[in-house]
């Protein structure tokens, strides 16, 4: 007990020098204001650890620096929008996505199916880029020709930023449901998943000559799979009116949930295709992968600026935080129920229910989900292992690229989940991203970049910090020798989290809960 | 007596050093087999290209009538091959339960394997819950030979046990070992050729990356001369 004491010493102190910092800063403000800033920091502080905490474990596992997971944060947030504000687009886009994805998961079944085939060693390096060739021509024909609505330029009359106006006024009219053109639907759907299917063809080859061929085993799950998600694609084409309409007429807070679930999910997807076919051929040379994450970044940003246009756009919140009743500001949980308050009373001052509650339920919700997933299950074991010794997992006979895999997957769905949840808050904006990007940096290496408790304290004390300084920005410190109180000004805000880094990376090199390598 | 591991003429290179210019030996289901040689000269980097950490880029590995150079390290893992490697890599932030757990290959296996475990070494049940980071350099070297225990391994591949360790402790390793070579085959890395010899059976000496040299170890105990050369040490 001594011992680590000891051992902790300067941690401790730090600790206890930030502790006696907050109560100082509490002490100068009235007990409504406090309780306000220190709830709008927390807020700050969980859409930052939803980021941080992603990077910390992709980094922490495989060392891979994604530079691009403050665009994965946006795109989250565009196709959160696109669930909730046009959700024609998206009943528009799951066929084509199912069709592709059912393709390429005939992977396995092509992997099984080329076992006994041992071409020349030109043959076996060359045949699956002119697979992907195939697809893509094939795919850039069919997707030219498949109708979403978002897309047509007729509609394009109404910004996307007229919508979302539209819809938080309540008088937005379902969009006319785009039809095939010049192509017939059958035809269409076939040739996507014969596109999917190529590129699943293609990266069965490639994985051929990287490791040598596999052993032919038939996955009979992954055909079943394969059928289902077809299914389900042709179904969702076909009652495309009715879903469309559903999804339009369905209360707001629902279509909210359902925009996160896609989110998350689309996110989970992106983030294992990245990994799966960009980031697993780059283990070995670290630069490059820096240098891969930031371009895709910038690709990240350009790609949604063409989807979605230039204009910075509003997310409307959902009915079940922006109540006005007569019993709004709540003063009780059961006003809060019956009326859907969008703030609530708390000691003389309003709180917004979205902004200042729902965020850091959902942040706190996550951080207890991730640590028991880390914690109590054969994954989080592997995971831990894995950060410290990936090599000794594997000589255990574990398939820790699988689990590579899977936690990048799951660190891009956390930061997609983190953008839609920002997007009511903070608005949309192709740059939203990056400003998030730094900020989760900052607070991984204040918290320790590997560590996961650090990634959720370093993301707090950021958001607390900067909240801190916004509302004494407006009050004034009163500071001895000082005649008028000291105001900090708008830029010291991004300043002062940076300071706070470099303190602590000064006192404690690897962090508050870093450990030496 | 049918070779469960044989290796023919293998070349592995780490980056661009020739680390393995040509190892061939064969182990014998069953039994032990220690590799000898100076500090360098290539043994652990034998251990690590028979796992496929470092593949082998020439030269067959053959593991129970399979050829595995070229496959994946877990696939080959999973064949039945533990690794207990030099500096015991135990995993400092899982429990040693956890630690044992984790090289589960079907679940079940720790309880079926927990009494063997225990029987071998008392000491590791009064630690099940301490972190990997509180144990000692032997209770680590105890836990890393019980996590190559708990699934079914055919063949050990032991690397340095008695580096660091106090003669107490290796003596209760040593005994550890003897009991476990009745139902695994084990291939053995040790300088301590008084730990070695205790325990193998057959002895193969790689000297700068070639295995030049095998035969019984009761015969290379007795011949001091080569002892002095290849090992530099008696």
């Amino acid at each position: 007990m001594l011992d680590s004491l000891r051992k902790n010493r300067t941690r401790i102190i730090t600790l206890s020098v930030l502790a006696v910092l907050f109560f100082t800063a509490i002490q100068g403000m009235e007990t409504r204001d406090w309780a306000i800033t220190v709830l709008r920091g927390l807020s700050v502080g969980a859409i930052t650890f939803l980021v941080a905490s992603g990077l910390s474990l992709i980094f922490g596992l495989m060392d891979v620096l994604n530079l691009a997971h403050g665009e994965l944060f946006m795109i989250g947030a565009y196709v959160g929008w696109t669930v909730y504000v046009r959700p024609d687009t998206f009943v528009d886009l799951l066929p084509p996505v199912l069709l592709l994805a059912a393709g390429l998961l005939l992977e396995p079944v092509w992997d099984a199916l080329l076992a006994g085939w041992a071409p020349s060693r030109t043959v076996a390096r060359g045949w699956p880029w002119a697979a992907v060739a195939t697809g893509v021509a094939l795919l850039a024909v069919t997707f030219a020709r498949w109708p979403v609505a978002i897309w047509n330029p007729d509609l394009f009359a109404e910004s996307p930023g007229s919508y979302a106006l539209a819809l938080d006024q309540g008088r937005l009219a379902i969009p006319p449901a785009a039809v095939f053109q010049g192509l017939s639907p059958a035809l269409a759907m076939a040739s996507t998943l014969l596109g999917g299917a190529l590129f699943g063809l293609a990266l069965a080859g490639l994985q051929r000559w990287r490791r040598g061929a596999p052993a032919g085993r038939l996955p009979w799950r992954r055909r079943l799979l394969v059928v289902l998600l077809t299914i389900v694609a042709v179904l969702v084409w076909s009652q495309n009116n009715l879903l469309t309409a559903y999804l339009f007429l369905m209360p707001s807070t629902g279509r909210f949930f359902l925009a996160m679930g896609v989110a998350t999910v689309v996110g989970f997807i992106l983030g294992g295709l990245i990994e799966m076919t960009l980031i697993r051929p780059l283990y070995d040379r670290p630069i490059y992968q820096i240098m891969l994450t930031l371009g895709l970044s910038f690709i990240g940003i350009e790609v949604v600026r063409t989807i979605w246009g230039r204009p910075e756009f509003t997310m409307p919140k959902a009915a079940f935080f922006n109540g006005t009743g007569p019993g709004c500001p709540a003063t009780s949980l059961s006003d809060l129920l019956t009326f859907n308050c969008s703030t609530i009373l708390l000691f003389d001052g309003r709180i917004r229910t979205y902004n200042e509650v729902f965020i850091i339920l959902v942040g706190l919700i996550v951080l207890v989900a991730i640590w028991l997933l880390l914690q109590r299950t054969r994954l989080g074991m592997i995971i831990r292992a894995g950060v410290q010794d990936g090599e000794m997992v594997e000589a255990l006979g574990i398939n820790v690229r699988r689990v590579f895999t899977l936690v990048f997957a799951l660190g891009v769905a956390l930061a997609a989940l983190g953008g839609v949840l920002a997007a009511p808050s903070i608005g949309l904006a192709t740059e939203m991203g990056t400003r998030l990007l730094l900020l989760a940096l900052i607070a991984l290496a204040i918290g320790g970049l590997t560590s996961f408790p650090g990634a959720a304290a370093g993301a707090v004390l950021v958001g607390l910090l900067q909240q801190f300084i916004i509302k004494y920005g407006q009050i004034g410190i009163n500071l001895p020798f000082l005649a008028e109180p000291f105001k900090p000004s708008p830029p010291l805000v991004p300043a002062s989290t940076v300071l706070l880094m470099v303190i602590i990376l000064l006192v404690l090199p690897h962090g508050l809960f870093g450990r030496k390598e | 007596m049918p070779s469960l591991l044989s290796l023919t003429d293998v070349h592995t290179f780490i980056g661009q050093f020739h680390i393995l210019e040509g190892v061939s030996f064969d182990v014998p289901a069953g039994s032990i087999v220690a590799l000898l040689g100076r500090n360098g000269a290539g043994k652990t980097t034998t251990l690590k290209t028979i796992l496929g950490l470092t593949p082998p880029r020439q030269g067959r590995v053959v593991f129970d009538g399979q050829q595995i150079q070229g496959r994946r390290s877990f696939d080959i893992a999973a064949m039945g091959i533990g690794f207990v490697p030099e500096h015991r890599a135990i995993f400092r932030d899982l429990s040693v339960l956890e630690n044992l757990r984790i090289a589960e290959r079907r679940p079940g296996d720790f309880a079926r394997k927990e009494e063997l475990i225990f029987g071998l070494f008392p000491d590791l049940k009064r630690l099940i819950k301490l972190s990997g980071a509180n144990l000692s350099g032997g209770q680590q070297q105890m836990l890393a030979v019980a996590r190559a225990l708990v699934p079914d391994n055919r063949l050990l591949l032991i690397d340095e046990p008695s580096e660091g360790l106090a003669p107490v402790i290796i003596e209760q390793l040593i005994a550890a070992i003897r009991q476990l070579s009745a139902q695994t085959t084990v291939v053995l890395v040790e300088q301590n050729f008084l730990v070695a010899s205790q325990l193998a059976e057959t002895y193969v000496i790689i000297e700068e990356g070639r295995s030049i040299h095998h035969g019984l170890m009761a015969d290379l105990a007795k011949d001091r001369n080569m002892i002095q050369r290849y090992l530099g040490a008696a």
